[in-house]
């Protein structure tokens, strides 16, 4: 019983359903289940509430001690050499585990209070993601990505709303908007953007919920970083449309609002200029729109300037496109555009897309890596940068 | 009616149920119908009259009814939607054991209105209350209605006239609502591809397919698929019944976006006479190239157009508009070699801000690829050079 409770709050929580869910929700017995969603609030919907003060459940502890399934970040220093390594209960994070039939995952000692899960999710930035001991970065991302969604597996059983709840969210939208960009092109058997896009855009939206109950000082910042990182999504756009005026007046918010037209109208030149003004963190949300972005500047001049006699100075093109000389040739090359010398010749029937995979987008990131310049990333992700 | 007693009314029930009058019966289940105000019949304890006179399920579901008027005029929504759930769910099962008929649609019209009506009260209760969450309960409620909707899409033995597959628009409209309502568009698409792949869309009541053209429309719209959602809103509007002014003013606020878009304007007395006279401006500013003019008119009536959800496809019609101006400078200086300059000159007195020389090429370019333009830029000699023949061709041939 507890068990299907979890289940469901977990599912009313997240914030956008998609369509796998939907199916599943839907092919549940409807009958049942309404009948027992009566009966379930009639017991006033016991919530659990963790006592667990550690940022890993004893249990758990012994247990992968046990298995031999510690994280080498886990290990207690001087026995990682040991056949059985031992844990090191300062270190050991509780892991992510899938909710499955039979399993009681509301058991309170397991469960961490909003103040621990804080606690915790600090540990986890400030210890492990900013190490500069702890390599390489993909691995280190593979263990916070992992214990974040422990993080917030905890909070939607126990339903923690509230400043604690908004403040965790705030840390893990930024450490996946910063490792969006960090790991950017990286095999996709180390990391996957898509799935590392799951998990922002619900984290994202449930902070987002959080934002319409009470005063938070940060409103302002994700709203924007939302935007950015949503550019183009007509629900984004609305959402931030219908944001009450104090907010969407404000300054970050317009420069994203500016940015987000610039997107629709379709205007790279405009909006290239703008994401110039953007910080480090809002230049790495905006990033993945970057090649689109680009391309979109290449296919409108090649209809618009196409004409064999017309030559474009090459080094204009390149200050457009944000980019260097070497970069702005590698992409003309890409998408067909003809280069002599120093003028693009621009021809509506020369544009092609290029193969997937030639282009690497960490190449063309300079833009974005201009900024981080002076900043750490524990600074980034807690937002004091 | 209004005042029979509570044996006389389950009578009445019987018999619609025994002589399959489904028009009757769901009268008697309908909130629309003058019983429900009947203080005779808001019971809070039904269950064992309603066992004596009527079979299992159909005395669960006229006893949850019941019950369901006892909250309304108790004003106590949150238990009215629960009732009502009930009510829906006992429909179900003697639905479902209904084999090949379908005398109770009606029914189940009236009582899966009912639901979302009740779903959409009790969440605004709980709000007040500020208790619950935005769509939780409508989400609930859709929930059910899928339930619905699953018995009449697999109902494949009957025949035509039996079918319970006459249901399902109707259905389908419901969760329309509901979806548009808790910004859940994506789970609108199976429900199209169900009507598309099903032989009796074209035969469904025109009041149902009037509804169904709408919310299409505005999906359409929402994907940016200007052209069927014309379509849709287009057959929606001329399709509505005359005496529904107020539903033919809120399919033209989402129709003449799209007409806008795709170059067709409309006129003074149409906004007049739909009261919809915020889209004046921007008309009158769309048409004469007037970005200035463009920028304030969305401006003032920004509130509207958020709420509506067109704004964002108002701010697409500055293209349009940029095609107009520049038009008028082509036309101003009667020549095939436009300087550049002129039209930032244009553009600045639009107060554009911050704009250059650049992003009057880029905007240019965008207007060529987009074929508003017929024509290309020598960045050599900072000239727009126009076809001969029809620089600027009109707006419904383009794109």
């Amino acid at each position: 019983m507890n068990n299907r409770a979890s289940r469901r709050i977990s599912y009313s929580r997240r914030g956008h359903a998609v369509e796998r869910e939907w199916r599943q929700k839907h092919n549940q017995g409807q009958w049942r289940e309404a009948q027992e969603t009566i009966e379930e609030e009639k017991k006033q919907d016991p919530v659990p509430r963790g006592t667990c003060l550690c940022m890993c459940p004893a249990r758990e502890l012994q247990r992968r001690e046990a298995q031999n399934l510690l994280h080498r970040f886990e290990v207690l220093a001087g026995s990682e050499k040991d056949r059985r390594p031992r844990a090191d209960p300062l270190r050991v994070v509780k892991e992510y585990a899938r909710p499955a039939a039979g399993k009681d995952s509301t058991r309170p000692t397991d469960l961490r209070p909003p103040a621990v899960l804080l606690k915790t999710v600090c540990y986890l930035i400030d210890n492990i993601a900013t190490s500069p001991t702890l390599q390489p970065w993909i691995d280190v991302y593979d263990f916070v990505f992992d214990r974040l969604r422990s993080v917030r597996q905890d909070m939607i059983i126990q339903r923690v709303s509230g400043p604690d709840c908004v403040a965790i969210l705030e840390r893990i939208v930024r450490f996946l908007i910063y490792a969006s960009y960090r790991l950017c092109g990286e095999p996709l058997r180390l990391y996957d953007p898509r799935i590392n896009d799951i998990h922002l855009q619900e984290s994202l939206s449930w902070l987002l919920e959080c934002y319409t109950r009470g005063q938070h000082p940060n409103q302002e910042e994700f709203q924007a970083l939302s935007l950015l990182y949503n550019l183009g999504s007509g629900r984004a756009t609305q959402h931030t449309m219908e944001l009450p005026e104090r907010i969407r007046s404000s300054s970050v918010v317009c420069l994203a609002l500016s940015l987000s037209r610039a997107f629709m109208e379709r205007n790279p030149v405009r909006l290239l200029r703008l994401a110039r003004k953007l910080d480090f963190l809002q230049s790495c949300a905006l990033h993945r729109h970057l090649q689109a972005c680009r391309r979109d500047l290449l296919l409108i001049y090649s209809h618009g300037h196409s004409s064999r006699n017309c030559h474009f100075p090459l080094h204009k093109l390149a200050d457009l496109l944000a980019l260097d000389v070497r970069l702005t040739t590698c992409l003309c090359q890409a998408y067909g555009v003809v280069i002599i010398r120093d003028a693009v010749v621009f021809s509506k029937t020369s544009f092609t897309e290029p193969d997937v995979g030639r282009l690497q987008c960490p190449n063309f990131h300079e833009l974005v890596e201009n900024k981080q310049s002076g900043l750490t990333i524990g600074g980034i992700i807690h937002g004091c940068a | 009616m209004a005042h029979i007693t509570i044996n006389q009314y389950l009578q009445q029930v019987y018999e619609a149920i025994d002589n399959h009058d489904g028009s009757f019966c769901a009268e008697l289940l309908s909130f629309k119908h003058a019983h429900v105000a009947n203080p005779r019949l808001q019971l809070s304890s039904p269950e064992e009259k309603c066992q004596q006179v009527l079979e299992v399920p159909y005395d669960e579901m006229v006893a949850a009814h019941l019950r369901c008027t006892y909250a309304v005029s108790n004003h106590d929504f949150v238990e009215a939607y629960k009732c009502q759930t009930l009510v829906v769910q006992s429909f179900l099962r003697a639905f479902q054991s209904h084999k090949e008929e379908n005398w109770a649609l009606p029914v189940m019209f009236a009582v899966t209105l009912d639901l979302r009506i009740f779903a959409n009260n009790a969440e605004q209760q709980l709000l007040k209350k500020g208790k619950g969450k935005q769509g939780d309960m409508l989400e609930k409620a859709a929930e059910l209605l899928m339930g619905c909707f699953r018995v009449c899409a697999s109902d494949n033995r009957a025949g035509i006239d039996d079918s319970k597959k006459w249901g399902m628009l109707f259905l389908i409209n419901q969760l329309f609502k509901i979806y548009f309502k808790i910004n859940k568009l994506h789970l609108c698409k199976p429900l199209i591809r169900a009507i598309d792949s099903s032989n009796l869309k074209d035969d469904y009541s025109m009041a149902q397919r009037v509804t169904y053209k709408y919310y299409v429309g505005r999906k359409a719209m929402f994907d940016s698929d200007y052209k069927p959602a014309e379509e849709y809103l287009s057959f929606s509007f001329q399709h509505c019944h005359r005496s529904s002014q107020r539903n033919k003013r809120m399919i033209l606020i989402y129709l003449l976006p799209v007409k806008m878009l795709l170059g067709h304007m409309p006129s003074h007395q149409l906004l007049r006479k739909y009261d919809l006279m915020q889209f004046a401006d921007v008309t009158k500013a769309v048409s004469e190239g007037n970005l200035l003019l463009l920028n304030e008119a969305l401006a003032k009536h920004e509130t509207f157009f958020i709420r509506c959800g067109i704004f964002l496809i108002l701010e697409k019609l500055k293209i349009i508009t940029y095609r107009n101006l520049f038009k008028k400078v082509y036309q101003l200086l009667k020549t095939h070699q436009l300087p550049l300059d002129a039209f930032l000159v244009a553009l600045k007195m639009m107060q554009v801000d911050e704009v250059d020389i650049d992003e009057v090429q880029c905007i240019l370019a965008n207007l060529i690829c987009e074929g508003h333009i017929k024509g290309y830029i020598s960045h050599q000699h900072q000239k727009l050079v126009v076809s001969k023949a029809n620089p600027f061709p009109p707006l419904s041939s383009s794109s």
